[in-house]
């Protein structure tokens, strides 16, 4: 099942990293409810060494008691999240392992919804949402595909679209672990832009002060970064300067998408490029022959898939199958040519598959009419043809 | 041991433990609850003084410890979990692939022609398996161009799949019958499949539909000589029909899965008398694909650790032989066996008058002046009897 093996990362992969997710989530909530017990807790001693009267002490009690309750509904709440997470895991396993099992006709099918779920995330990628949901919907495979992770995403990058910083902010918040690690810049980026929109608003005075709240403790990088922002403030916001004009780009925006994109796709671990279009590659070259790009009428295949003209275009680029071992095929039945169909040669050079030339002999009074020169013999004329 | 099973495994133990800390956190603090209330109501019951007496203080700092320790635990094991957790990612990483840019050609589909090209292409692949909706949304949301006419042939196919998909077979029989010739003509068993359902169908409603059964049995008069094997299955079925066909050596023939394929099948038939390949075009590169990726990625690595050029670049071809199977075979390869390449226009297959077939290249390499002997067999002969062939 190499397959499995190079395909189904994202598959499995996308749930993990929710899951770790939940469980951080999860050790939050409880470490918090925990510490708020605890502050009763402490409480409630200093009470027992002042001997305090016993109001107080039951006052302090309730508290624990209320304290208790709310952390055992948040302790079961977060867990029951955790649980939901790894079940998720659980079940796209399953359904991948089911692949080894199955008869042809059940992997048959099981490859169709393989298909859809590639495509699901190629639309996914390429913004078609309603497509991909009612995809998603249609072949039943709504666990198996991240698509709560490109509709989060859609969102984000609308409101980035529309010059809206907050939705970004909270997503880089929300996988500040991760984000970190990666030593991402898009924080910084954000609060940059937001720095520049309020230089072109004309508040420059709240420009200074966003600048002194948010640019602190930076790299070099950043450093450089900031001191040419700043210089924006002694420029009016029409400006020439081609430095300055450059930062009041509007389509700056637009590199801002671009960069939460591929960092939302690094927190996941997904690729540049969905599996679909990888695999489109790989099949288009695997299934490439120079046959497919002749053009006298008789080496293209009806049935072959980059023989026809969409896949021809877009296989141009792409390599050819090597082929170090002949393999021929019977170009009239499609059938391969070996020991149990050898191939035959008519005296005009074509070679076509032993079963072929009896069945057409057969049907015409022992006579074969060459498809490709229309030429017409007897079975006797034809040689046989050895293929090492 | 296999990819799936090693990440079920560490799957597995985390769901485990997870159902063991639910429980255990939750009985941890209701114990707790419990015995906060007991003291405090013991507290209120014997306080008549209005403060605390020392046994009281007591028991309440034991409390207080209690309460501090059960809940470190609880925090401490739900803590214990993130080596379980993080095991399963890594087992993920270490099965799977995770890094499958390598072997995409990033220029090849960059451009917007190729998106649209891409884009048509899962079009078709939707029409023709009746999802005209899908189809259509697609159509809407990347601004394709098609046209109606490209959509008016699928309408009756869509059509005839959505009544086989509710397990309504008179359309796909109707229209079997109507194209019986072209049918037979392609060797098409459609229509015995779609009867053969519609049998199995009454059969396994029992008893009452025998009559019935055995009526519709007539409808396979044309088929007894072309399919007696499954004809004789199908006949053995009506021994079973008081017991019912579940507990009977008959029961695959109720697989649901049956209903899934006939739908294949009749798409496949459908659109070949459409004039249309018989596989989709998509499918079939999809499948090749799948295929192909392993042994890419594997030959990736390799040439990564020699530092050879990217697996998209060597010379016009890639760089593994990939066994796609003989059903994706649509093209006639020969390979020279002397010279281990693939013929081409400029070094074609000739035949040696032996029989044998080596490229043109390889017998002038193999000539020695005016005589040449084949290298399978110990005929002699001039090179210029060898003649070009074509498969």
């Amino acid at each position: 099942m190499a397959d499995l093996k190079s395909l189904e990362h994202p598959t499995l992969k996308v749930p993990y990293e929710i899951l770790n997710k939940k469980f951080r989530a999860a050790q939050k909530n409880i470490d918090r409810e925990v510490s708020h017990i605890q502050i009763d807790a402490n409480e409630l001693e200093s009470c027992l060494k002042k001997n305090a009267p016993l109001g107080d002490v039951s006052r302090v009690l309730d508290g624990v008691v209320e304290k208790l309750t709310i952390m055992k509904r948040k302790a079961e709440e977060s867990i029951l999240d955790e649980v939901q997470a790894a079940r998720v895991c659980k079940r796209r396993i399953e359904h991948l392992k089911d692949y080894e099992t199955l008869s042809p006709t059940a992997a048959n099918q099981w490859q169709k919804k393989r298909l859809d779920r590639m495509l699901v995330e190629y639309f996914l990628r390429a913004g078609y949402y309603s497509s991909a949901i009612k995809l998603a919907n249609q072949s039943n495979i709504e666990d198996l595909i991240n698509i709560e992770l490109f509709l989060v995403a859609k969102e984000v990058e609308d409101t980035l679209a529309k010059g809206d910083t907050s939705k970004c902010l909270a997503w880089f918040h929300d996988n500040k672990s991760k984000l970190r690690k990666m030593q991402s810049t898009l924080e910084f980026n954000l609060r940059e832009q937001e720095f520049i929109e309020l230089v072109r608003a004309n508040r420059r005075l709240d420009a200074v002060k966003h600048a002194r709240k948010y640019f602190v403790d930076l790299n070099d990088n950043q450093l450089c970064g900031v001191q040419k922002a700043m210089g924006l403030l002694a420029y009016p916001v029409n400006t020439e300067v081609p430095a300055y004009k450059e930062l009041l780009e509007p389509s700056r925006w637009q590199r801002l998408v671009q960069q939460f994109r591929q960092e939302n796709f690094k927190v996941y671990q997904l690729n540049s490029h969905s599996v679909f279009t990888v695999t489109l590659q790989a099949g288009l070259s695997a299934l490439k022959t120079p046959q497919c790009y002749k053009d006298d009428g008789l080496s293209k295949n009806p049935e072959c898939p980059v023989c026809s003209s969409h896949m021809n275009r877009l296989a141009r680029k792409l390599p050819f199958a090597h082929s170090a071992q002949s393999k021929l095929i019977c170009s009239i039945s499609g059938r391969p040519l070996n020991e149990h169909n050898p191939p035959l040669m008519l005296p005009n050079g074509h070679v076509y598959g032993c079963d072929s030339l009896h069945e057409m002999a057969e049907e015409h009074e022992g006579r074969i009419v060459c498809p490709r020169t229309k030429q017409i013999f007897t079975l006797d004329e034809v040689e046989k043809v050895y293929v090492m | 041991m296999d990819a799936c099973g090693a990440v079920e495994k560490e799957i597995d133990k985390v769901l485990t433990k997870f159902d063991d800390i639910r429980r255990n956190s939750s009985t941890t603090i209701d114990d707790l609850l419990n015995h906060v209330n007991n003291i405090r109501r013991e507290i209120e019951d014997g306080g008549t003084s209005g403060t605390i007496n020392p046994g009281q203080a007591i028991l309440l700092s034991q409390t207080v410890k209690r309460i501090q320790d059960s809940l470190g635990h609880v925090s401490a094991d739900h803590k214990d979990l993130h080596g379980n957790v993080s095991k399963v990612g890594k087992a993920i990483d270490r099965n799977f692939v995770s890094d499958f840019n390598s072997v995409c050609n990033e220029t090849a589909f960059a451009k917007e022609e190729q998106t649209s090209e891409i884009n048509q292409v899962i079009c078709e692949h939707f029409l023709r398996q009746g999802m005209l909706d899908i189809a259509e949304s697609l159509v809407e949301e990347s601004g394709l161009e098609i046209h109606d006419q490209q959509i008016e042939p699928f309408l009756e196919l869509h059509r005839i799949l959505e009544a086989l998909k509710q397990h309504n077979l008179s359309p796909a029989l109707h229209w079997a019958q109507a194209h019986r010739n072209e049918l037979t003509h392609h060797r098409s068993s459609l229509e015995f499949k779609l009867l053969r359902l519609n049998f199995i169908d009454l059969v396994s409603q029992g008893v009452a539909k025998q009559q019935e059964a055995l009526h519709f049995a007539r409808n396979f008069a044309p088929f007894a000589s072309s399919h007696t094997k499954e004809l004789q299955v199908l006949m053995g079925t009506l021994l079973y029909l008081r017991q019912g066909l579940d507990s009977s050596p008959y029961r695959h023939l109720l697989d649901p899965i049956h209903w899934v394929d006939i739908c294949d099948v009749f798409t496949r038939e459908a659109c070949t008398l459409l004039g249309l390949s018989m596989e989709s075009a998509l499918s079939v590169i999809v499948k090749a694909g799948c295929a192909a990726l392993p042994p890419l990625l594997t030959i990736k690595q390799v040439m990564l650790q020699r530092q050879c050029s990217g697996v998209w670049s060597a010379k016009d071809e890639l760089p593994v032989e990939i066994d796609i199977g003989v059903d994706c075979r649509f093209h006639s390869i020969f390979a020279c066996p002397i010279l281990k390449q693939q013929s081409n226009d400029s070094n074609p297959p000739v035949r040696l008058i032996c029989g044998h077939v080596i490229s043109r290249d390889a017998l002038q390499k193999l000539a020695n002046g005016n005589k040449v002997k084949c290298p399978y067999c110990p005929v002699e002969q001039a090179p210029s009897d060898a003649r070009q062939i074509f498969f």
